[in-house]
């Protein structure tokens, strides 16, 4: 695999993740599903992972950055199994809705899988590092965009975080935006 | 105190934007300290999985 395509793969990655946390915003916001505070770290750790992709299309692919993506999603994985061993056990109840059978925190641990495995995927290609050239000129095209939707996602979960919980820690099962309800 | 861990992987990502990537590493692993830090408060309860 070129270096090249390498960047152009993790890219595509970087926009899968952008669509992920795209789609948890959608059900914030669109059906009134409230994040619990482990729900916001699970979006953190995505981004965590995230920021490995970042890295190989904005300073060429490195082994190094691959490492940074496994351990964002390793995080990520470690919070969401949390969420999924509290509801594991038969009437201990469950958070938020379920889409195809499956809630929200255990598509996040599958999602965090898929990541570890598609860096381990890519790591198998060792032509990407040999044929490592610094990145010149301005990024265009489908790494800007990634790069920039990455950007604007995260910095939309610095607002929606303050928006929800405040400077404090989040309530355990939010019902209301603590910001606003400060200004009532 | 929660948004910490988006503000310095956004911190991160500017960083890396103006190709500074030894800055956007440290500002990366800190933002994963911070998080790791604040899941570890929340641990708040037990696991009862015993069936």
């Amino acid at each position: 695999m070129s270096a090249e395509l390498s960047r152009l793969l993790n890219a595509l990655g970087l926009l899968v993740i952008g669509a992920v946390l795209t789609m948890a915003f959608i059900d914030q916001v669109w059906f009134g599903e409230l994040p619990c505070p482990l729900c916001i770290l699970q979006r953190a750790g995505l981004i965590a992972a995230g920021c490995g992709l970042m890295l190989n299309f904005v300073f060429g692919p490195k082994p190094s950055h691959y490492a940074i993506a496994t351990l964002g999603a390793v995080a990520s994985a470690a919070i969401s199994m949390r969420q999924v061993l509290l509801h594991i056990v038969p009437g201990t109840g469950f958070y938020g809705p379920a889409v195809w059978g499956l809630h929200l925190y255990t598509w996040a641990f599958l999602f965090a899988v898929a990541i570890v495995l598609g860096c381990a995927l890519m790591l198998l290609s060792d032509r990407q590092f040999s044929q490592m050239q610094p990145v010149s000129g301005r990024m265009k095209g489908l790494p800007l965009i990634a790069l920039l939707l990455f950007f604007v996602l995260t910095l939309a979960n610095v607002f929606s975080t303050i928006a929800l919980c405040g400077t404090g820690l989040c309530p355990e099962d939010p019902v209301d935006y603590e910001l606003f309800q400060m200004n009532d | 105190m929660m948004s910490l861990p988006f503000v310095l992987f956004a911190c991160a990502i500017g960083a890396a934007w103006l190709r500074h990537r030894s800055v956007s590493v440290g500002f990366w692993l800190i933002g994963v300290v911070t998080m790791l830090i604040l899941f570890h408060i929340h641990l708040t309860e037990d696991l009862m999985i015993q069936l």
